[in-house]
């Protein structure tokens, strides 16, 4: 939904809510939500897909592959992803991001910066442009690798299960998107998630995070951050076609999830991870 | 009857309590089918609607193929060049560098932005303004980058120059000004008919002994070319070049450099001299464009190798006057002392030349 509309409709929802007496608001939304699931149901003829044009839910199962191994650390995915779903241009909010690892002689554990570190951000030419520095260069360092993080779009996704509105949820494709005519900006699914991939939106008032472009990916095209990728680090795709890209990253790698113990079934499978990395 | 008889009979109080829980639950039905949207729960705990609102945005990432049906000759020269390698996993789209559908120019990064019919109003094809900061966001040797991925020290490989200057940046394998887009390819026989005039001042078979001209044996053949339509366009002003070539056709200049590139030069080497002046004379800033020894490196410049001194030392001098203007080797030329410009002539004029 566009920006604008969508703040005027979160303004006017509020004035009319703010009409009604809260203890009255409280007891009804506490009865009603017993008898909704029949009174939704028979308000509605059920399509049994969105609709979208040219577009079948059921016939896709889509998953995201990383190879660590090959990323170059040039940011052009971060920026990509800001300009394509207008993220606000700042060094604070990112749908992706990539962190790099530098392990350097005599140290236990590895440093690891962002391209919202200070010192990166320092290097780039504004806040809505984002650079790596050389700031290593007279380290020892005796290994480093950058690592691209987004949404994992989890088969059991903790954010979903926090949403006390139903405001986020997951697609029959796979994908876990977020209404933001019903996110109440509560963040309970910021804090929910393990893997840092929602922000909140303070301009708008709403939780927001990674769609893989379901704007992009539903007329045919890939992610914005695939799009863009200069070798081929990000791969999406449909597991459902067995040759598609991702489906073949998958069977010909040893691939890999972050944080697996969490029990959310990522989809972002991932190729080349140190044991630093989580 | 027996319920009315119920009711009737019930106590006040529990009447009320009765009648008011109907009305909160007709309300609450109420309220539930003027708030809660008609889509929710039609596919989950969730409004229905908003996978379609959601998958409705308009993608801005257009894709190459959109570029090219208007943009055809940079796509051909992007399609077949090293930015261009989906073999090997290497694919610099165009909007890697231009941004989405080229209208990303929110905080005004740059410059030469036109707007064509297809394009929304707002929309432009945008052309980065600084190649240096563009090309070193991949290209920039740092820790963490992997050893597979072109990386230079920027400083260290074009001091302050902007990376376009040399490289076509849709296909940076080719240098700028060093493309023979040839029709015809150089026939040796032929130029060696037509350059007889050259010998007065580039010596018998191209090996110069010294001022005018330059030794031309053994020269880049596509840097004699581009030399030769230089002085034809006026590019370059020469009071003795600029009248020779007046008269020849583009083929001809073809053939006279492909007769001078084929042939040997045979100076011989000052060794000694060479060792001393090499210690002094800097000539390492050199290497990056005429390669290691001044046997060239880049089509862009000429092989310095077998070079007479005096004219070495005659060229670099122009250069710094500004008499022989060139955005490189002005600036360069200028650095040098007079003692450095002569060990630079010296060194190179004692470099072995194929």
């Amino acid at each position: 939904m566009d920006d604008r509309k969508l703040l005027e409709h979160k303004v006017a929802r509020r004035s009319v809510l703010g009409g009604l007496a809260a203890s009255l608001a409280a007891g009804v939304a506490a009865t009603a939500d017993t008898l909704a699931p029949k009174v939704a149901q028979a308000a509605t003829a059920p399509a049994e897909v969105p609709s979208i044009p040219g577009y079948d839910w059921s016939k896709h199962a889509w998953a995201y592959g990383v190879d660590a191994t090959k990323c170059i650390g040039c940011l052009r995915c971060v920026e990509a992803c800001k300009a394509e779903n207008d993220v606000a241009r700042d060094p604070h909010h990112f749908r992706t991001w990539v962190e790099r690892y530098v392990e350097i002689e005599g140290e236990e554990t590895a440093r690891i910066d962002s391209q919202a570190d200070p010192v990166n951000i320092a290097a780039s030419s504004s806040e809505g442009t984002y650079r790596f520095a050389d700031r290593y260069k007279d380290e020892k360092v005796h290994k480093a690798f950058f690592v691209p993080k987004l949404c994992n779009h989890c088969t059991h996704p903790a954010c979903v299960q926090v949403c006390p509105t139903g405001a986020t949820f997951k697609t029959d494709d796979g994908v876990v998107v977020i209404d933001h005519t019903y996110c109440i900006g509560c963040q309970y699914c910021v804090q929910a998630c393990p893997y840092g991939a929602r922000f909140f939106n303070a301009e708008l008032q709403v939780t927001d995070k990674c769609t893989w472009c379901y704007h992009r990916i539903t007329k045919g095209l890939q992610p914005a951050c695939v799009e863009v990728c200069p070798v081929e680090a990000r791969i999406f795709g449909d597991r459902n076609d067995k040759n598609s890209a991702i489906s073949k990253f998958i069977a010909d790698n040893r691939v890999t999830v972050l944080r697996p113990e969490t029990g959310n079934a990522p989809n972002v499978f991932y190729v080349g991870l140190d044991k630093e990395v989580i | 009857m027996l319920i009315a008889t119920g009711v009737c009979t019930m106590p006040k109080h529990i009447r009320r309590l009765l009648l008011l829980i109907a009305a909160f639950a007709v309300l609450a039905v109420a309220t539930r089918f003027i708030l809660v949207d008609k889509s929710f729960y039609q596919f989950g705990h969730y409004r229905g609607a908003a996978v379609a609102e959601i998958a409705h945005d308009k993608p801005k990432y257009q894709g190459t193929e959109f570029c090219r049906s208007c943009h055809a000759a940079p796509y051909a020269a992007w399609s077949t060049g090293v930015h261009n390698r989906p073999l090997i996993g290497k694919t610099v789209k165009c909007e890697v560098c231009h941004g989405a559908g080229g209208g990303r120019d929110a905080e005004q990064d740059y410059v030469n932005a036109t707007t064509g019919p297809i394009h929304p109003a707002n929309l432009k094809l945008t052309v980065p303004r600084d190649t240096r900061a563009v090309c070193t966001l991949c290209h920039e040797r740092i820790v963490g980058r992997p050893v597979q991925q072109a990386q230079v020290i920027p400083r260290d490989h074009a001091a302050d120059e902007q990376c376009t200057l040399c490289h076509n940046p849709h296909s940076p394998r080719t240098f700028v000004g060093a493309t023979l887009a040839l029709e015809h390819r150089g026939s040796i026989a032929v130029g060696k008919l037509k350059s007889e005039a050259c010998a007065g001042c580039h010596g018998a078979d191209g090996v110069s002994a010294g001022l005018p001209g330059p030794t031309l044996a053994g020269q880049d053949e596509a840097y004699l070319v581009n030399a030769l339509r230089a002085y034809k366009t006026g590019k370059r002003d020469n009071p003795m070049m600029s009248p020779m070539v007046a008269d020849m056709s583009d083929d001809e200049l073809v053939d006279v450099a492909a007769y001078f590139s084929s042939l040997k030069c045979t100076l011989a080497p000052v060794a000694q001299e060479r060792v001393a002046a090499a210690q002094t004379s800097g000539a390492s800033v050199c290497t990056s464009c005429h390669g290691f020894n001044g046997a060239g490196a880049l089509h862009i410049a000429p092989h310095l190798a077998g070079q007479s001194k005096d004219y070495l030392a005659e060229a670099l001098r122009s250069y710094a006057s500004g008499a022989r203007p060139h955005p490189v080797m002005t600036a360069l030329g200028k650095t040098l002392s007079e003692q450095a410009l002569d060990n630079v002539a010296t060194f190179y004029a004692g470099a072995t030349c194929n």
